[in-house]
């Protein structure tokens, strides 16, 4: 039996967001925890996020967020992801989701989300879970 | 590692004694006798006796929306005994963008004030006594603040020699930490320079050298990288400043320091005596400077957001005060607390409150800062400002010795010291190494944190209305004033020579904005007029 596949994410900031300590320190997490991690960098899009998703072929799509730019920009990222029908979740972390924000954007669709102080091994954990119902599904 | 440290690492003995003093610092034969507060160098204060009634002058960082709006958080601020102002742009202003580029269209006005063109200034100084109040600008890049501020102030009819305030540079930092204004490292310390050589003249009041180590180290730097990086940065200016031909007493006695103030308490309080005494001999020893009012250098602070949590939002109020303790005893000329609610937005109306409040019981209540230096002569501080001193100097002559600051700055040495912070401090949250009260130690349930919560989290919609209005007054400009100075703008960065701030001052004038001279400026240096590819040229 072959080894499976790791999980590749792709990881992103949006718009003039440009605190990127969340974001790297994310990064390390997953890929410390075997997984793929192709970070965008700075000055995304919700068009070069979805474009990108396509190209890299990604299993989830992670959003790091240290401003509210991302509750403007979730709408059209979705649509965008409909439009190339590309399934993909999409999870949300940042410094600045407070438990209303993220029930909020559950309810528009974001799949998993990771509030200040979520720990590591359960970012990890809620990560793959998702991956493999989808890949169950 | 030892089992007791500070935060930035120094390993620390059970108590000290008089002995611990020699053992501690740098080469004794090099040391001066331990000198009063107000000699130098300055170790114990700028001072020889703090000023009678509140020994610094108190500010809160503010800017939201417009400039009008933000105008009347500073009229409130005033109203309630603060003696200075901090601006914070929003995102797209802290990069030199224009609201109406299209990645700043959710980010306009909701982390700090949008400004872009001069009545964006004027509006923002409005009806207030320009000559009275200290003006602090967290607005890079710091040049295009000095042009207004003294554009307007002339405007008005104030003499620019009369304003205070500040503004920052970091040359070599500003692309790798926090906000990018996507200018190459010449570009950036041309205008660095060319705002402290106008200033000299122009505005001697004004510390348009501020080295805000604030700025590049609340991303994770420790209290040793933090000043280090920012004695690289000063030395470096200094010596080019030099070079120029300016005088270094011309200059030096406006040097400002804006330091972070984390948790550590003892640990802050000596690094900011460490910071005068290092910066005292550097300027009279190094650089050779006669005036006194050279060697002792102004020291600002503001708490560091870093320490603030989402969780409990109530004990920032607490944090506040110890850090708000340390200022006191460490000594300082100005003072800012980041506020309950700095972990999620910037600061509002209550939060202001508290901080303020806060500043003053810690000076007309508790006293704490009647005297200069009170922990003057203890074996701990004095050994650890020493141990502090020598940790710095370490640092600053290790990364002199890599080469030039511009070819260490390009190589990227300094983004991977910050991202290296970062990700090191994160892992020092996770597993527990740095305690933070109710985020690793002391937690309760999200369902019980209750206490401030919702004046903590409540948002500031971005002013989208701000977008039209800037298309608007764009399409309104005299169309030739424009393309004239906007031909000017690229040909005086072009060619090098010219002190920048009047040049910047009339494109203002002529209706340009911050956006477009800094495109100007860069396509005059042959960078692309928009990093992002995504705005036109006006002309």
């Amino acid at each position: 039996m072959s080894a499976p596949r790791p999980i590749r994410i792709l990881l992103a900031i949006l718009g003039m967001d440009q605190h990127e300590a969340g974001a790297f320190a994310v990064a390390r997490l997953l890929r410390d925890a075997g997984m793929e991690v192709i970070y965008l960098g700075r000055f995304g899009t919700p068009e070069i996020v979805a474009a990108a998703a396509q190209e890299e072929g990604v299993d989830v799509i992670g959003l790091s967020c240290h401003s509210w730019e991302y509750l403007y920009y979730l709408e059209e990222l979705f649509e965008l992801l409909k439009s190339r029908e590309l399934d993909v979740p999409v999870v949300v972390g940042g410094s600045v989701l407070s438990q209303s924000d993220e029930s909020e954007i559950q309810a528009k669709g974001v799949a998993a989300t990771f509030g200040p102080g979520s720990d590591s091994a359960e970012i990890v954990q809620r990560i793959r879970n998702l991956v493999e119902a989808r890949g169950a599904a | 590692m030892a089992d007791r440290t500070t935060q930035s690492g120094i390993p620390l003995q059970p108590f000290y004694t008089a002995a611990d003093r020699s053992s501690g610092g740098d080469d004794e034969a090099s040391r001066e006798p331990q000198s009063d507060p107000g000699e130098y160098p300055y170790t114990r204060g700028r001072l020889a006796s703090p000023r009678r009634r509140d020994s610094w002058i108190s500010q809160e960082l503010s800017g939201e929306g417009t400039a009008r709006r933000s105008n009347e958080q500073f009229r409130q601020l005033i109203e309630r005994g603060a003696r200075g102002l901090d601006v914070i742009g929003d995102a797209p202003t802290m990069s030199a963008m224009d609201p109406d580029h299209p990645l700043a269209r959710h980010a306009v006005g909701n982390t700090g004030v949008s400004i872009c063109r001069l009545q964006d200034f004027e509006d923002l100084y409005a009806d207030l006594p320009l000559d009275e109040l200290t003006f602090s600008h967290s607005l890079p890049p710091g040049a295009f603040a000095v042009a207004a501020f003294h554009r307007v102030a002339k405007r008005r009819g104030f003499d620019p020699k009369a304003l205070r305030g500040s503004t920052i540079l970091l040359p070599a930092y500003c692309e790798d930490c926090s906000y990018q204004i996507h200018m190459p490292y010449d570009l950036r310390m041309r205008l660095a320079l060319d705002s402290i050589e106008f200033a000299a003249t122009e505005m001697p009041r004004f510390h348009a050298f501020l080295e805000d180590t604030y700025y590049i180290s609340d991303g994770g730097l420790n209290a040793i990288e933090e000043m280090a990086l920012g004695f690289v940065e000063i030395r470096e200016i200094v010596r080019t400043l030099i070079d120029r031909g300016l005088d270094v007493d011309a200059f030096a006695p406006r040097i400002a320091i804006l330091v972070n103030c984390r948790m550590d308490l003892f640990e802050e309080v000596a690094k900011i005596r460490a910071t005068r005494r290092i910066f005292a001999r550097m300027m009279r020893e190094e650089f050779g400077a006669k005036d006194p009012r050279s060697w002792s250098c102004a020291i600002t602070a503001h708490t560091s957001g870093l320490s603030m949590t989402m969780a409990q939002p109530v004990n920032n109020v607490a944090r506040g005060a110890v850090q708000g303790l340390a200022l006191a005893l460490a000594g300082v000329q100005a003072v800012e607390i980041s506020c309950f609610d700095e972990a999620y937005r910037t600061p509002s109306h209550d939060a202001h409150m508290v901080s303020l409040r806060t500043q003053q019981i810690v000076q007309l209540e508790a006293g704490a800062d009647r005297v200069a230096d009170p922990l003057g002569g203890s074996y701990f501080v004095e050994s650890l400002t020493d141990e502090l001193e020598q940790r710095i100097l370490e640092m600053v002559g290790s990364i002199e010795s890599m080469g030039p600051l511009k070819e260490v700055s390009e190589k990227g040495w300094f983004r991977r010291l910050f991202q290296e912070a970062m990700t090191r401090r994160a892992d020092a949250i996770q597993d527990g190494s740095e305690t933070q009260i109710g985020v690793n130690a002391f937690v309760i349930p999200r369902e019980e944190d209750r206490l401030l919560r919702d004046q903590s989290e409540s948002k500031i919609e971005p002013y989208w209305g701000r977008i039209d209005e800037i298309r608007h007054f764009k399409d309104g400009r005299d169309a030739g004033a424009v393309a004239e100075q906007f031909a000017r703008m690229r040909e005086v960065a072009a060619e090098g020579e010219t002190n920048l701030i009047e040049p910047i001052a009339d494109a203002f004038e002529a209706g340009l904005t911050q956006g477009e001279i800094a495109g100007a400026l860069r396509l005059g240096v042959g960078e692309a007029y928009d990093p992002l590819g995504q705005m036109e040229p006006p002309a």
